[in-house]
């Protein structure tokens, strides 16, 4: 009995990394992906109901103390286990019709996303690092999944380089940390009392590593050149799930393993934050692929949540956490509808200027669209507003006020981008007179719960964000 | 100390890996020096580990190098790939996304 | 007071009834034009009857401003916070609706002008359903500006009114309609910015005790007027500090830029000139109103401090805005562009009344608000008379018009008139009571802006020669004079107009008691 309840607080991995080998033994026998979709879309929301589940118990360790579950961590595999499931309703239309429908997607998707939730429930460096390289490793494959395409070939190369480089640093990090603690397990970590040369090596080289994974300004290179070469939806599952298992991660190491010294490296937080969000912020200004402007936005997103994190209370953790829930929420919407119109003319229908009087073709999609991108600018009432607000609020109350200031004015940068699509879709006339395709009802049922989940959590944010807050019993 | 030979040693080995990376325009060779630098954190993990006579060290190598193989393995894959596109594997010469 | 209608307060019902009529025109198909017409203009008809049956209850002798028991038709509860958990003490946003003397008025003309907005929004034909949707929200958004207490929920209203205003300008406007949207939306986006910024930082500075003894951080703007519940050690406590002035500053700017004040100011030609007509109706009528009223709400009374030591700042700025506003409008061939360059200056004497903190001075901003609101109104209804008729605008292209619309032409001439300060007609009260009260503050300042007057005299007088008088030309002979729909938009404005020129008591009264209260607050805050 008391190893099922073991497993049960693990409950989502197992789902998923049997989901995994499941879908891909099915292709096997079966050779039509369309099952494998069904299957792999099943595992998900199974796998999303242990998650809820997990999240609304009680937290603890299980085996060995290796995992960690409950509050941030099961938060972290609904986070994750959302982005899947809405990146995998919209894969199999966008798939299908730009000629790519494999089964080996949804086994790829599975096994990172299996990467992934190892890498929120993580207790152990060594179940850290296993997740955050299985995660890797199966978005190489997926960023390179159209092998005959030059520029997703190129993504996967510059993914991968870059991700094996990061990943030296990181077990850097960790072996150093290693030798100055003289453990492995996180909570033992922050018990070590020699905090050396060695010991701050150590916690650099893992930042190093985290920050490439959560596509920090300077270690952010590869981001937009993935994000642009990946098929669309890989990417909305990227630029989702993969960013929230890191950050999630990293809430995890800075405030279970690193929490005395959080004085210290606050400050290195404070710098790259301010890189990342001014950086993003000009870069994306000057974009004219819808995708890679997408991209810049999400490092920009990355740099408001490391003013989130740079604060280091548990009212910025959660509000981190919520930023993270709204994150994926609109960007999965916006990725999902740019895929939409991307299977135009030849698809490749992704420079902005393309989108020259769409929004009124689809007044549906339109009004997604301009859902996705208001929230992303953070206007209330949509959930990026509240997101934003409440991880500006906490870094305040923490006395951050220039971050603040500076992340505030870089957000104010951010409307030109992202209305400048809005004037596309809206204020230009269309001359190609092309005519737009039906999505299928998955399709549209998906992004119009997207867009909705994104207004109700805009109006009524109370109860998610007492929730979270209860994690750290935030007094907020 | 005999700690600090192999924990210098590992440092350079990485720094090499690291210079490697940075510098080497041919894909494999890079692939090659991300290797190393893996490889160099072994060791470094592998004396520390015997030094404090603590198994965890030895059991996260056991795991890095397992690893590292699905990554060689994913990785040429990757580089066979590009060069069936490009003709070439030289990373200066790959670049259609800029920007 | 209270005024409950189905259990819900009349604010909430005067702030969603729009969202109601929303849903309805979304409900109806789109080819339905006439009915999404009738929808539109019935909920705003009903808008205005309730807008009329509060200004009627409206207490006169109860001042509000910082008391929160003399403030009207309250609704309170909370928002985000939620009961049942324990921890809830710490966060308070409050769902907090009351009017009092500084509000009541701008509810009053949001509602008219909303009205008379959607009478010229008949002649629109393209994609009717979304523009009423649109133009619905943006009602909502203005009127909860004006009613709510809670800095939050004031902050979120305000940002609401952006959205529909950047695709009202963008879809339905004119040529270089996504140059005007996205300079009209950065401007006040950048504004909102500086807004959240000091929303923040009152928030962490402002605690008080609730009934449970515990304290609590709160965005009830009445709370934070209190300075004994400004926290000790916190970034805004005490007077006169620097940070206080910086958030006066920035306060200050994002307010300004809604005014629009000099320097802030060049977002607004180009909207109003790419504007559909009846959407630079709301934006002069009300829009502008937002920011002077914002300053008299939330940034004089949270910050007398700063109030009184940048009072000769405001006054400036007013003074450059009413000189500069009247030169470009003289030098401006282009209808529209003449009377949006008049707003900067007219918005300039509301700056300059409110910024002398006497009693006459701010009675008389807020009245040139509101007249302001209608006379500008009908300006530009006038030249969208004429663009309707014709496609021109150019001061140029017309002559004699006189000749040819009768009608019309009077009650341009009464427009023109009252914005020039006729005596007689309204503008002319509240003008000469925010010079009055401004000249007993700063006499130089003063004495250089009523040079404004004059400035502005010849620039209407020129118009109505070019425009009205003189030789006609050929192609216009056949212009017809108003049809019964746009006598409709006019002659209610035209009514209140010359109602308030002949007799302001009734509105003075209306708003004399808070304003009193709020001037001699700021004056004890802050000396």
């Amino acid at each position: 009995m008391e190893s099922v309840n073991e497993l049960l607080t693990i409950s989502p991995i197992v789902i998923i990394g049997f989901a995994g080998l499941f879908v891909m033994m099915l292709d096997a026998f079966t050779g039509n992906a369309r099952w494998s979709f069904y299957a792999s879309l099943f595992f998900c929301l199974a796998a999303l109901a242990g998650a809820v589940q997990n999240v609304l118990g009680p937290t603890g360790t299980s085996f060995y103390s290796l995992v960690y579950y409950g509050g941030t961590a099961s938060f972290g595999a609904v986070l994750v286990l959302t982005g899947t499931l809405f990146s995998l309703c919209l894969s199999k239309d966008y798939l299908e019709q730009t000629g790519n429908h494999i089964a080996e997607v949804y086994s790829l998707v599975l096994f990172a996303a299996f990467g992934m939730l190892l890498l929120v429930q993580a207790n152990h460096m060594i179940v850290l690092f296993l997740g955050i390289e299985s995660m890797s490793i199966a978005l190489y494959a997926l960023a390179g999944l159209l092998r005959d395409q030059k520029k997703s070939v190129e993504a996967a190369l510059k993914y991968f380089l870059l991700g094996a480089f990061s990943t030296g640093f990181l077990l850097y990090g960790i072996a150093l940390l290693y030798g100055s603690t003289g453990s492995l397990a996180l909570p033992e970590i922050a018990e070590a009392s020699d905090k050396g040369v060695m010991y701050w090596a150590g916690v650099g080289l893992l930042f190093t590593g985290f920050f490439f994974k959560v596509s920090a300004v300077p270690f952010h290179m590869w981001t937009p050149d993935v994000y642009q070469g990946s098929p669309t939806t890989v990417t909305a599952f990227m630029a989702t799930a993969s960013k929230s298992a890191a950050f999630v991660a990293f809430i995890l190491v800075l405030s279970r393993a690193l929490p005395d010294t959080s004085q210290q490296w606050q400050e290195v937080l404070w710098i790259f934050a301010v890189f990342t969000m001014v950086i993003g912020n000009l870069l994306a200004l000057v974009q004219e692929n819808i995708k890679r402007m997408l991209a810049y936005s999400s490092i920009a997103h990355a740099g408001y949540i490391m003013v989130g994190l740079a604060a280091t209370s548990g009212a910025a953790y959660s509000a981190v956490l919520y930023y993270l829930f709204a994150y994926t929420l609109m960007n999965v919407g916006a990725f999902g509808v740019v895929a939409y119109y991307e299977c135009h003319k030849n698809c490749d229908f992704t420079e902005i200027k393309n989108y020259a009087g769409l929004g009124f073709k689809k007044p549906i999609m339109g009004i997604l669209m301009s859902v996705f991108l208001f929230s992303m600018v953070g206007i209330p009432p949509f959930a990026g507003f509240i997101g934003k607000y409440r991880v500006f609020a906490a870094a305040i109350d923490e006395g951050l006020i220039s971050l603040v200031i500076i992340g505030v004015l870089a957000s104010a940068i951010s409307v030109y981008y992202y209305l400048s699509v809005l004037v596309y879709l809206y204020m230009k006339e269309d001359e190609t007179g092309m005519v737009m395709k039906r999505p299928s009802t998955l399709y549209s049922l998906a992004l119009i719960i997207l867009a909705l989940l994104t207004i109700y959590f805009g109006v009524h944010p109370g109860l998610l964000t007492d929730f979270l807050g209860s994690f750290y019993s935030v007094t907020w | 100390m005999e700690l600090d030979w192999y924990l210098g040693l590992s440092a350079v080995l990485f720094s090499i890996g690291v210079i490697g990376v940075l510098t080497r325009r041919n894909a494999i060779v890079i692939l090659m020096c991300a290797e190393l630098m893996l490889n160099a954190v072994n060791l470094t993990l592998v004396s520390l580990s015997a030094q404090m006579g603590d198994i965890h060290g030895q059991i996260l190598v056991f795991f890095s190098l397992s690893v590292a193989a699905a990554e060689a393995a994913v990785g040429l894959a990757i580089i066979i790939a590009i060069y069936r596109n490009h003709l070439s594997v030289d990373i200066t010469k790959i670049n259609l996304l800029r920007w | 007071m209270e005024f409950n209608i189905l259990g819900i307060g009349v604010l909430t019902w005067l702030v969603f009834l729009p969202v109601l009529g929303m849903l309805l025109v979304l409900l109806i198909p789109g080819n339905n034009k006439n009915a999404i017409r009738w929808t539109a203009l019935g909920i705003t008809a009903l808008q205005l009857v309730l807008a009329v049956i509060v200004t009627c209850l409206f207490d006169r002798s109860a001042a509000g401003v910082n008391d929160p028991q003399s403030f009207q038709f309250i609704e309170q509860f909370r928002w985000i916070a939620v009961e049942s958990v324990p921890w809830i003490g710490k966060i308070e946003i409050l769902y907090f609706l009351g009017i009092d003397g500084l509000s009541i008025l701008m509810v009053l003309l949001t509602a008219i002008i909303s009205v008379i907005g959607v009478i010229s929004s008949w002649n629109i034909e393209k994609m009717v359903k979304g523009y009423f949707v649109l133009y619905l929200l943006l009602v909502t958004g203005m009127m909860g500006v004006f009613v709510a207490l809670d800095f939050f929920l004031f902050f979120i209203f305000w940002e609401v009114m952006l959205l529909p205003m950047y695709f009202l300008i963008g879809i339905w406007g004119g040529p270089r309609r996504e140059y005007a949207a996205i300079k009209f939306f950065i401007y006040t986006f950048f504004g909102g910015v500086l807004m959240l910024l000091v929303m923040l930082g009152l928030y962490f500075s402002v605690a008080y005790t609730n009934e449970a003894g515990e304290m609590v951080h709160t965005f009830n703007l009445l709370h934070m007027m209190n300075s004994a519940n400004f926290v000790e050690g916190s970034i805004f406590y005490g007077l006169d500090t620097t940070w206080r002035y910086i958030a006066w500053v920035a306060l200050f700017v994002s307010f300004a830029i809604k005014v629009p004040l000099f320097p802030f100011h060049t977002w607004l030609p180009d909207a109003h000139v790419e504007a559909p007509t009846p959407i630079s109706v709301i934006l002069a009528g009300v829009l502008l109103k937002l920011g002077t009223y914002g300053m008299l709400r939330i940034l004089y009374p949270i910050l007398p401090d700063g109030t009184v030591y940048f009072m000769y700042l405001m006054a400036f700025l007013g003074m450059i805005s009413i000189i500069y506003g009247a030169l470009c409008a003289m030098a401006q061939d282009d209808f529209k562009k003449l009377i949006a360059y008049s707003s900067i200056s007219h918005m300039g004497i509301v700056m300059l009344g409110m910024a002398s903190l006497t009693n006459q001075g701010t009675v008389g901003a807020v009245l040139q608000m509101f007249n302001h609101g209608t006379i500008t109104a009908m300006l530009f209804l006038t030249v969208g008379v004429l663009y309707d008729r014709t496609h021109k605008r150019g001061l140029y292209d017309f002559g004699g018009i006189a000749n040819q619309m009768p009608k019309y032409t009077g009650i341009a001439m009464v427009a023109l008139f009252a914005s020039l300060g006729l005596p007689g007609l309204s503008g002319f009260v509240s003008e000469f009571f925010s010079f009055l009260g401004a000249f007993d503050a700063f006499r130089w300042i003063t004495i250089i802006s009523v040079i404004g007057i004059v400035l502005t005299a010849a620039y209407v007088l020129w118009t109505i020669q070019r425009v009205f008088l003189g030789e006609g030309k050929e192609e216009h002979n056949s212009l017809a004079d108003l049809t019964g729909r746009e006598l409709v938009m006019f002659v209610p404005l035209l009514l209140i107009v010359i109602f308030l020129g002949v007799y302001p008591g009734p509105a003075i009264e209306l708003m004399n008691t808070s304003i009193s209260t709020l001037v001699e607050f700021v004056g004890l805050a802050g000396k």
